[in-house]
């Protein structure tokens, strides 16, 4: 054995060629699908239930096998090969802890079932990262949901995995222990530098654990970047809606404008850059204009000329607030969007501001983005209330 | 939006009916049990009770038996028949690993790879019980009879001179010898053995079996580490539940056996209902129960069942 690690050394990697999953019932859970997820990167697979995420996931660890495509681990092809033999391990949703064996042997069982004699030392290290070196000779059901999560945490990654898998980890843990375990396993997977895919519906946590975040949905990959990009800079309304949310305004494009294009809405005009739109700009054509809620100011329409050149800018009636501490939520009905929604920090409050009160909605065109008007608006709506 | 002027509802809106417990309340769970209490009383206690006056009395059919605390027939019972004891509990012994060894197979197909046939093989489980005990057992009869196609299949296989070499059978006979009673009595309680073990393994969660799997366990080690401890409930209850019955049975000894295969059970009921002689029946009848309180009390200690979920 080599006794430096190469920094470029790609055995952590994974690749997915052409994967797919279609189950005897002719259900396609995953349409054919390229991934790869390099060395010691934290990778999340995001999507609502039944997006195939999960089974992506299983067919990575060997515990579905895919109707077409090939895994490779770093150059392996690990395709026909059964979980036992993959050099991979999995973090099981609601943890999978063998009952009948204490919390020292259940962490103990890959390294035994690997023919590992002497496990003590490491058991009681891996126990100690985990801060359970207390708790080892007690069966799981003693334990509570954190203890054990980090229980099937520390079980897996004893056996030092090129990748580890994480399906759901946190789903049944409360809010806030949920955060923490979040803070906790990102720290591990920097202190171990193991490539984890994690698997979860939640987009707080994929945002907040990850590298790089692919949004699935109905079997396939939607969009995939890291966090900030994606939420930036969606490609499609489902990504649009399922990370955060987005006010979205019919326009047709009217002319270019340099880098930038100019768009009829209702009345007025938009401004989007190019760059940030992924709907063809043919004029006439039909595109989407999005912008997230907290990058909007809202001005009462007496103040309407106080509003520098050069913004964006449309009128409505505030339908609704609620004053939330960090800011107050508006819905405000303009006639390009019915229920429009501005998020606003709580800094200069305007005591105006009231539900009936006319406004002017306002933003830097920097923070328009553009998409194809041939989909549907709602979707990746209400996701976050399911599960 | 909800305003501040409204009283906040009281925490717990079942505070004030929280009355001291009556009496009566208290009781009722008493009442509930006492249905079961006598029924226990009159058909298990008083005829545990009568019997044990029985074995110690002496005397005859004609002069009436009186109790004289005569404990000797206990030891005059067990030198007597302690051949039958030693048979009953090789016979049950075997036909429950018997047991174990063809229904662990079938109810682990039942729990994990039955899927929608489940309902059906366990209907066919327990369809035998839809017929009479006593016709099933005088069925195997006809199957084992003499020069039948089950004898002739085993004699062509050279099965038979296996079994007779291990003095299970005798020539060219499986009727009226101890394979036939060891079978007679595995076909008959081999649902008693299945069902326990199928609801054992049914309970165990299959992500264990992945997460196995996934910590390189090899489908062998998976069984042996994983789904057998898991199990070990329902091994434990369905031995028992086959070994208790088959220990005190004389149906197929006597319908399939012959004299030299006769169990303990045989003897009590010849001893009760042919030649009368009741204190040396009961005496055998408590020694049975004593003799099985003490292995399955030794059995369920060294299987350690308590420390299991």
């Amino acid at each position: 054995m080599t006794t430096v690690t190469n920094k470029t050394d790609n055995t952590g990697d994974v690749r997915l060629s052409g994967i797919s999953k279609t189950y005897d019932n002719g259900f396609t859970a995953v349409h054919p699908l390229d991934l790869t997820v390099p060395q010691g990167s934290f990778f999340a697979l995001l999507g609502a239930s039944g997006c195939g995420k999960t089974t992506t996931l299983r067919m990575i660890a060997g515990l579905e096998e895919p109707s077409s495509g090939t895994v490779h681990l770093g150059e392996q092809n690990v395709t026909a090969l059964p979980p036992y033999k993959r050099p991979v391990n999995t973090v099981f949703q609601s943890y999978a802890l063998f009952p009948h064996l204490d919390i020292f042997e259940n962490v103990a069982f890959g390294l035994r079932r690997r023919g590992i004699k002497s496990v003590k030392k490491q058991v009681e290290d891996m126990l100690d990262l985990v801060q359970l070196g207390e708790q080892a000779r007690k069966k799981p059901h003693q334990l509570s949901g954190g203890q054990q999560q980090r229980v099937a945490v520390a079980r897996a990654l004893i056996n030092h995995p090129k990748v580890l898998l994480l399906d759901e980890p946190l789903g049944a843990l409360d809010l806030k222990l949920r955060r923490q375990m979040q803070l906790e396993l990102k720290r591990i997977q920097t202190e171990v530098g193991i490539t984890f895919v994690h698997v979860t519906h939640d987009q707080e946590e994929a945002m907040t654990m990850a590298d790089t975040v692919a949004v699935m949905n109905a079997g396939r990959v939607e969009q995939l970047g890291s966090p900030a990009d994606l939420y930036e800079n969606p490609r499609t309304t489902f990504v649009a809606n399922f990370l955060g949310t987005s006010n979205f305004i019919e326009a047709e494009v009217d002319t270019k404008n340099g880098d930038d294009i100019v768009l009829k809405a209702g009345g007025g005009k938009l401004v989007l850059p190019e760059a940030r739109c992924s709907a063809p700009t043919a004029t006439g054509g039909k595109v989407l204009v999005g912008v997230r809620p907290e990058k909007i100011s809202l001005t009462h329409a007496d103040d309407a000329g106080d509003i520098p050149e050069g913004r964006n800018r449309i009128t409505g009636r505030i339908a609704d607030s609620s004053f939330i501490g960090v800011s107050t939520q508006y819905v405000v009905d303009s006639p390009v969007c019915p229920e429009f929604e501005v998020y606003a920090q709580n800094i200069d409050r305007d005591a105006r501001l009231v539900p009936g009160t006319e406004v002017v909605l306002h933003w830097n065109p920097a923070h328009t983005f553009g998409l194809d008007a041939a989909q549907d608006i709602d979707a990746g709506i209400q996701e976050e209330a399911a599960v | 939006m909800a305003t501040l002027t409204e009283a906040p509802p009281p925490l717990t809106p079942t505070a004030p009916e929280k009355k001291p417990p009556r009496k009566r309340g208290r009781l009722v769970p008493y009442w509930l049990l006492l249905p079961g209490i006598l029924w226990l009383l009159v058909f298990f206690a008083l005829p545990m009770i009568y019997q044990a006056s029985t074995s110690v009395q002496t005397g005859s059919l004609e002069a009436g038996y009186k109790v004289t605390w005569h404990f000797a027939t206990y030891w005059d019972a067990l030198s007597e028949y302690y051949p039958q004891f030693l048979r009953s509990v090789l016979y049950a012994g075997s036909a429950t690993i018997l047991c174990l060894i063809l229904g662990y197979p079938l109810a682990y197909l039942i729990a994990f790879r039955a899927g929608r046939w489940r309902n059906l093989i366990m209907i066919l489980v327990i369809a035998p019980f839809f017929t009479s005990f006593l016709i099933r057992t005088l069925a195997w009869k006809t199957i084992l009879a003499d020069g039948g196609p089950v004898v002739g299949a085993l004699n062509t296989l050279h099965v038979l001179d296996v079994t007779s070499w291990l003095g299970m059978t005798q020539g060219d006979r499986v009727l009226a010898t101890p394979l036939a009673v060891v079978c007679g009595l595995t076909y008959n309680f081999l649902p008693f053995m299945v069902l326990p073990l199928y609801t054992s393994l049914e309970r165990i969660d299959p992500r264990l079996h992945e997460a196995a799997g996934d910590l390189y366990a090899k489908p062998v080690t998976t069984f042996r580490k994983v789904t057998f401890p898991l199990s070990m409930p329902g091994v434990v209850s369905g031995t028992l539940l086959t070994f208790i019955p088959a220990a005190g049975d004389y149906v197929n000894a006597d319908l399939l056996g012959s004299t030299d295969t006769r169990m303990v059970g045989n003897v009590i009921q010849t001893q009760f209902l042919r030649i009368l002689d009741y204190p040396t029946a009961a005496a055998l009848s408590f020694i049975l129960m004593a003799a099985i309180l003490v292995m399955v009390t030794v059995y369920i200690r060294r299987s350690g069942t308590e420390d299991l979920v």
